[in-house]
C-alpha cells in the first residue's frame, strides 16, 4: 500500500467494516479489493479482531460488598 | 449501548423487589469487568465497581432514563479507573501512528498478509489466544483503549463513545480505527508463530475450562 490513496482506503477500513462508508468511496474501496488478496485477508483479519473484541467473555466478578448492596437498595426504596 | 447494562439500569430505576438482586449482579459483573479491560488488574477492578456503585446509588433517579444513566455510569467508572493508584505493567506509547500501522506488503519479502484461518469465537475460546488478544488491547495507549473497550467491548455506539469520553464522533472513528489495526498487527504476530487452534467450540469450552463468560441481565 504505497501511495497517498492508498493510505486514503487504509484510513477507511473501519468505517468501510461499520458500514458507514460513502458508497462512492465504497464503490472504489471494492473495485481495489478486487484484484488484491493481501488486502483481501488483511481485511478479514480485521474484521475477526473486531469480532473477538465483541465476543470477548464478561468476567467472573466477585460478589458485590454489603455496602454497596444496602446503597443501591436504600437507593430504590420508594 | 451495552444491553447488559441498559436492562440491569432499567431494573434497578424501576425498583422490582424480585429482579433487584439478579440485577445488581448483573451490573456487579459488568462494571467489574470493564474495570479489567481497564485498569488491567483485579483490585483496581473491585474498587472501581464499588465506588461507581456508590455513586451510582446517590444518582439512580437523576436521569430520564437507562440509556442516559449507563452513559453517566461508564463515565463514572473511566474516570475512577484511571485515578487508581495501580497502574498496568504496560507502559504504553501515547500516539499511535497511521503510517507505522499501516501493512507494507508491496516488499514482496514473504511478509504479506494472510489469512489466519480463524473466527472469533476460536480467538475468545482458546485461553492463548485469547490472552493475546487481552494483552494486545491493554498494551494500547490509554485514550486508544478506552475508545476500543468501549466501542467493540462494551458495544456502545460511536456516539454514546463520544459522550462518555467527551470527545467528537470523528475523533472516536479515528481512536477506534488505530486501535482496531493495533490489535490486529499484535494477533497478527501471534497467528504467524502458531498454526490455528484446532478447535472445535465445543470441544474447545471443555479443553480450555474458560474461566470468564459473558452474563446476560
Amino acid at each position: 500500500m504505497p501511495d497517498r490513496r492508498c493510505k486514503e482506503i487504509f484510513a477507511a477500513l473501519s468505517q468501510y467494516l461499520d458500514g458507514e462508508l460513502r458508497v462512492k468511496d465504497c464503490s472504489e474501496l471494492k473495485r481495489h479489493l478486487r484484484g488484491c488478496q493481501p488486502c483481501l485477508d488483511y481485511i478479514e483479519n480485521l474484521k475477526t479482531t473486531i469480532g473477538a473484541c465483541r465476543q470477548f467473555p464478561t468476567r467472573q466478578a466477585p460478589k458485590p460488598s454489603a455496602r454497596v448492596r444496602a446503597a443501591l437498595r436504600e437507593a430504590i426504596r420508594p | 449501548m451495552n444491553q447488559q447494562v441498559e436492562q440491569a439500569l432499567e431494573i434497578l430505576r424501576s425498583g422490582d423487589p424480585q429482579a433487584v438482586e439478579r440485577a445488581i449482579e448483573s451490573l456487579q459483573s459488568a462494571v467489574y469487568s470493564f474495570g479489567m479491560k481497564v485498569c488491567g488488574n483485579s483490585h483496581d477492578a473491585e474498587d472501581t465497581a464499588q465506588e461507581t456503585f456508590i455513586r451510582l446509588a446517590r444518582s439512580l433517579k437523576d436521569f430520564p432514563d437507562a440509556r442516559a444513566l449507563a452513559v453517566w455510569l461508564y463515565k463514572v467508572a473511566k474516570s475512577q479507573c484511571l485515578m487508581s493508584r495501580r497502574k498496568s505493567k504496560f507502559a504504553p506509547v501515547e500516539m499511535l501512528s497511521l503510517d507505522e500501522l499501516m501493512p507494507q506488503h508491496q516488499t514482496g519479502d514473504g511478509g504479506e498478509p494472510r489469512s489466519w484461518g480463524v473466527t472469533p469465537e476460536q480467538i475468545v475460546l482458546d485461553r492463548e489466544s485469547r490472552t493475546r488478544l487481552e494483552r494486545a488491547v491493554r498494551a494500547l495507549p490509554k485514550h486508544y483503549r478506552l475508545v476500543l473497550i468501549l466501542r467493540d467491548m462494551e458495544e456502545l455506539s460511536a456516539r454514546e463513545v463520544a459522550e462518555v469520553l467527551g470527545i467528537s464522533e470523528d475523533t472516536v472513528k479515528m481512536r477506534l480505527h488505530r486501535a482496531r489495526v493495533f490489535v490486529r498487527n499484535e494477533l497478527e504476530k501471534h497467528f504467524r508463530k502458531k498454526p490455528a487452534p484446532d478447535l472445535h467450540p465445543t470441544a474447545a469450552a471443555r479443553k480450555d475450562d474458560a474461566p470468564m463468560r459473558r452474563n446476560h441481565a
